[in-house]
């Protein structure tokens, strides 16, 4: 369960982009705060601005105005240099395209988070090799990225942002390039590595199967973050259901967090 | 760097190796031409220093005389009422040894009891091997007394099988000599081994018979510290007992000034060896562009995961550095090897335009290769500056496209013409300064300005093109400049790449050609005689090689045979001027009022002619003029130090001349003889009487003068020699230029691999819309032929700029000579199909791969 000490804050948060000659409002004046070990998911059609909302938090984009705390940290202040440094030690990524290099091994792709913390290559090997074992990749430490299948790699890419042991994980569309049955079980090795080591998990995605096992459910409409309690109440109606195992209800209760708030 | 980071560099480079092997070769050649060519400078310029030291030894002072020599009881007075015994005379001058492959060797006559405080060659014990058990003394003896011996360096007598008395044939101007080996010259001293491969030595008596110098030195050599109040007052003593025309001074000065003839020569060389190192500066920023562009969404990935801009910027600059180092490492080994064919080429220019060096050598110093790897590895680094800078502003999210690189490029466009004009402005700025290193800075300022400019030029004259060439090419045609556009920042630095080769050819076919049609045309005015007959030319240095006077009537005695002048060519000194003039004395206007002038007093060319003919009064020419920096006026004097003492002679013109880049000055011979005391002569030029056959009179004249060895030229073969000799000495400037081209086209070829590479999916997208292999080809050698099209079309202007820099700049501040611009359509048009050429040669190979693209794997691969 999440404690109370907020890991990422964000005060009024601003981006637009200009586009030819019209400014886009992608995020307009937002504040939240997610807290330790919780689990938070943004919904949002394509383009609504989840990735940068993701990208804002981990300081990969800057915004127009507003800060972005992370760990007390007031990442917004910091210079371009700071920034990276500071996203090498507290943050790890993942990508709906898994963004692994293709030229490195399966363990030199999870190595090189931890190499880059200024551990020595032997060290970040036995870290690397620990943490493939975890998401069930065992053996498969010298094989290179494109003889893996897509759920393979999502795993290595979950590896690569863990094994430095980050305090927050930003998500963007994990299970976006694979298919259901997949999908959930990587979403399910996610939580497991996330939750199991306490780690704040912030998960943009437009799958709607996320949404029982969330602790929080942010939808993004015209700029504005807006928490959607109704969909995380049918959704733990369904995460109770799923443990009573009532089949009937169950397909009711999908029914109805399909429809509300019209379709994603 | 982190081990991996360190892995992800080297995996890019091994999957990559053509775009690899093309950049460590486009280095390659750049680092090997300026070592070679440094090599080459390096090994003549030491070559000299090691002869003049060798010959100079411990000598501080000498004193020379004029063209006659110094009276040897000169000598005899030093050493006596002056009293001053650290003295030794000297009688030489270079002959042709006919055994020793008819070489040019310096005949060093010696007093042998006068020379062991100055040199080393025969003062240790047991160093002369006269083939018998003699004791060295008793051969130094005989050495002494016998006349016509001589002594050779061991090594020489190995290389050309002499023994211990054998003869040799030696031949100074139209006299040949017998001499006998008396001993060879063993030392351990590699300096004077070196210098006696290009030695005769022998005693002064004999020496001064194959000279005709007799009772005569050409200098007497000085031990003397001016330090102390006793050298002090020896060089006051000797300065007073000098007779008029000879001088004192110290060896070192006189050593400078004929070592300094050949510095422009030397810059000239290096400044184009130089420029394949510019060109393939271009090659290495287009290599670690698409390196850069090829990994966007590596270098993305890397970003995100915390992988700092600095980190990047490194990653990119090490492989840059990895690659040149391979590059620059196999150039040095190249250019020692290259060093040892240019050494030749360059050592035979000196021969012919400066003064005799043998080089015996090659002269690799760690110098010249450090600074070769150095400068080499440095252009390469700076050239991959933007592109590793480029990188440090990927995102870190994921893949950005390329279109975004071009929509940069093309917001950059402003900056990089204006950057180019000032640099160009700039550079012609520099053309202003009296500097020949300031100079040649320029020259490469205003072309890489120049070469900059391309950028806009391809974007304004590439999109009129479609109406045209798709009139000429179909869909193809249409479809090649927009693919040329589309892919902007990788096509347009190709083309200033070749752009800046084509335009060098231009620019140096244009300077040599109007150079050639220059002297051409000055051979043409100028000599005007139908026979010309002088001692065989070997080197520069021989043309002052006196001849027989007898042979003036023994020629005007040919049948057939109008009108004999004859002139006579030396050095004397000038005052207040350690450099030696070359003089000509000459009988009579020998181009017949043909001569071109840049400067004259106002009076008629043969009123001009008839003062300098016979009064104190000369003629410059204008390399003497520049080299020595004279300005004209009007009452323009220059003092010669002859033998009846100084005498002011009045400049009453400067004129164009082509003999040599020191210059000399034209006076009459009635004068010279009356100042100098000299009667010789050497050179004998003869008119043919109207209507005799010329081959007819050779024929006879070859006859009269039999046996002398003389070089007997008509006006035509002596026009030919002369443009053999210009030929021979740009000949390594053709060399250059083809080099330049070999990495412009390395250039545009690995350009053309890495758009190949980078737009697979179009092509697979292109394929599998209908378009056939054949239209790919197509497609491929339209747009390298317009690139090469652009290319040829831009160097035009750009190598006419550069040729009228090296024209009425760098050779006028160099050589001193001015000339014309001569414009040949043919000049462009070479240079034009240069870069037509190369650059459809440069696309073949990968239009034959884009042709092979499966559409399938292609849209795949993405």
């Amino acid at each position: 369960m999440p404690s109370q000490k907020p890991i990422v804050q964000l005060h009024h948060l601003s981006k637009s982009y200009t586009e030819t000659d019209s400014k886009r409002v992608i995020l307009d004046d937002v504040s939240v705060h997610f807290y330790e070990g919780e689990f938070a998911v943004l919904l949002g059609p394509s383009g609504s601005g989840k990735s940068t909302m993701l990208n804002l938090m981990s300081g990969i984009d800057a915004p127009d105005s507003g800060r972005v705390s992370v760990n007390d940290t007031d990442i917004t202040t910091l210079n371009e240099h700071a920034r990276t440094i500071f996203r090498r030690n507290h943050i790890g990524i993942i990508f709906q395209s898994f963004n692994l290099i293709p030229t490195l091994t399966v363990l030199e792709n999870v190595t090189l988070p931890y190499e880059l913390q200024g551990n020595s290559r032997k060290q970040a090997q036995a870290k690397a090799t620990e943490v493939l074992g975890k998401v069930g990749l065992a053996g498969r430490e010298k094989s290179y990225p494109d003889r893996l299948s897509g759920g393979q790699q999502q795993r290595v890419a979950i590896a690569r942002a863990i094994v430095h042991q980050p305090d927050l994980i930003v998500a963007d569309e994990p299970t976006g390039n694979l298919d259901h049955h997949t999908g959930e079980t990587i979403l399910q090795l996610l939580l497991d590595m996330t939750r199991n080591a306490g780690k704040t998990l912030i998960m943009a995605t437009h799958s709607m199967d996320i949404v029982p096992l969330a602790d929080r459910v942010f939808r993004i409409e015209d700029g504005k973050l807006i928490e959607d309690t109704e969909r995380l109440r049918v959704g733990a109606e369904i995460k109770a259901k799923l443990e009573k195992k009532m089949h009937a209800e169950l397909v009711q209760s999908m029914a109805q967090l399909e429809t509300i708030g019209g379709s994603l | 760097m982190s081990p991996t980071l360190f892995r992800i560099m080297l995996q890019y480079i091994r999957r990559r190796s053509i775009q690899s092997v093309l950049l460590i070769i486009g280095v390659m050649i750049g680092v090997a031409m300026m070592v070679a060519i440094d090599i080459a400078n390096n090994s003549a310029s030491k070559a000299f220093e090691l002869s003049t030291e060798s010959i100079t030894g411990k000598t501080t002072h000498e004193i020379t005389g004029g063209p006659n020599g110094l009276d040897e009881g000169l000598y005899t007075q030093i050493r006596t009422e002056v009293g001053w015994q650290n003295s030794a005379p000297i009688v030489t001058d270079y002959v042709v040894a006919l055994e020793l492959d008819k070489q040019p060797m310096r005949l060093f006559g010696i007093d042998p009891f006068a020379e062991p405080p100055f040199r080393n060659y025969i003062n240790t014990e047991n160093a002369i091997d006269s083939g018998t058990d003699e004791p060295d003394m008793l051969a130094l003896g005989r050495f002494f007394i016998q006349p016509n011996t001589i002594l050779i360096g061991e090594d020489l007598a190995k290389q050309y099988d002499i023994r211990p008395n054998d003869t040799l044939t030696l031949q100074y101007g139209d006299k040949t000599h017998t001499v006998t080996v008396i001993g060879l010259l063993r030392t351990s001293d590699s300096l004077a081994r070196q210098a006696l491969q290009g030695m005769v030595i022998a005693d002064i008596s004999t020496a001064q018979e194959l000279l005709g110098m007799p009772g005569k030195l050409s200098r007497i050599d000085l031990i003397i510290d001016p330090d102390t109040s006793e050298g002090r007052t020896v060089i006051t003593d000797i300065k007073a007992i000098l007779p008029p025309g000879a001088s004192l001074m110290t060896a070192r000065a006189r050593a400078d000034a004929v070592g300094q003839l050949t510095d422009a020569f030397e810059l000239n060389l290096t400044a184009l060896s130089l420029l394949a190192l510019v060109v393939g500066m271009f090659l290495v920023y287009n290599t670690v562009m698409f390196s850069v562009v090829q990994r966007r969404p590596v270098i993305g990935i890397l970003r995100s995961i915390g992988v700092t801009r600095r980190q990047i910027f490194a990653l990119v600059i090490s492989e840059a550095l990895l690659l040149s180092s391979i590059g620059a490492l196999l150039g040095l080994g190249l250019g020692i090897i290259l060093g040892r064919a240019t050494v030749e080429v360059v050592t035979q220019s000196i021969n012919d335009v400066f003064f005799t060096v043998t080089v015996q050598s090659l002269h690799v110093s760690a110098f010249t290769l450090i600074k070769g790897f150095v400068v080499g590895v440095g252009a390469a680094l700076f050239a991959a500056f933007l592109p590793a800078y480029e990188a440090t502003n990927t995102p870190p999210i994921s893949a950005s496209r390329r279109s975004d690189l071009e929509q940069r490029t093309l917001k950059i466009i402003p900056y990089i013409t204006v950057a180019g004009i000032v640099m160009a402005l700039a550079g012609t700025g520099l053309l202003r300064f009296q500097a020949l290193l300031i100079n040649f800075a320029g020259i490469f300022s205003i072309i890489i300005g120049l070469a900059l400019l391309t950028a806009l030029v391809v974007l304004w004259s590439v999109p009129l093109l479609p109406p045209v060439t798709g009139k000429l090419g179909g869909l193809v045609g249409r479809m090649a400049p927009r693919s040329i556009l589309r892919n902007f920042s990788r096509t347009s630095v190709a083309i200033a790449a070749l752009m800046l080769a084509v335009s060098v050819i231009v620019g140096v076919t244009i300077m040599v050609g109007s150079f050639r049609i220059t002297v051409e045309d000055w051979l043409n005015q100028t000599l005007r005689a139908d026979v010309f007959i002088s001692p065989p030319n070997g080197t520069a240095s021989q043309t002052d090689t006196p001849i027989s006077r007898d042979l003036i009537t023994r020629v005007e005695e040919v049948e057939g045979i109008s009108r004999v002048v004859y002139t006579r060519q030396t050095e004397v000194a000038e005052v207040g001027d350690d450099r030696p003039v070359a003089l000509s004395a000459i009988m009579s206007d020998m181009a017949e009022g043909r001569r071109h002038f840049v400067h004259q007093v106002d009076l008629s060319q043969a009123e001009i002619y008839d003062r300098v003919v016979n009064g104190n009064a000369l003629l410059m020419t204008e390399p003497f003029a520049n080299s020595r920096g004279i300005q004209w006026r009007d009452d323009l004097t220059i003092t010669l130090l002859t033998e009846q003492g100084p005498v002011e002679f009045a400049v009453l013109g400067i004129y164009q001349d082509y003999t040599t880049s020191q210059g000399h000055v034209t006076i009459g011979l009635e004068t010279y003889r009356r100042l100098w005391n000299d009667e010789n002569i050497t050179a004998i030029g003869a008119y043919v009487e109207p209507g005799a056959d010329i081959d007819a009179v050779l024929v006879r004249l070859q006859n009269a003068l039999s046996g002398s060895q003389l070089l007997i030229q008509s006006n035509r073969e002596l026009r030919q020699s002369a443009m053999e000799v210009f030929d021979r000495t740009f000949a390594i400037t053709g060399a250059l230029n083809l080099l330049a081209t070999v990495v412009a086209f390395i250039g545009i070829l690995s350009a053309l691999m890495a758009l190949q590479l980078e737009r697979r999916r179009e092509i697979g997208i292109m394929r599998s819309n209908g378009l056939t292999q054949k239209q790919m080809l197509r497609l491929t050698l339209w747009e390298t032929g317009i690139m090469g099209t652009v290319a040829g079309i831009m160097a035009m202007p750009v190598g006419l700029a550069l040729a009228m820099a090296l024209i009425k700049v760098i050779n006028l501040r160099s050589f001193g000579w001015s000339m014309e611009i001569f414009i040949r359509w043919e000049f462009f048009a070479q240079a034009f199909a240069v870069a037509i050429l190369a650059a459809l040669l440069a696309g073949l190979y990968p239009a034959w791969r884009i042709g092979r693209i499966q559409p399938v794997e292609a849209i795949r691969s993405e």
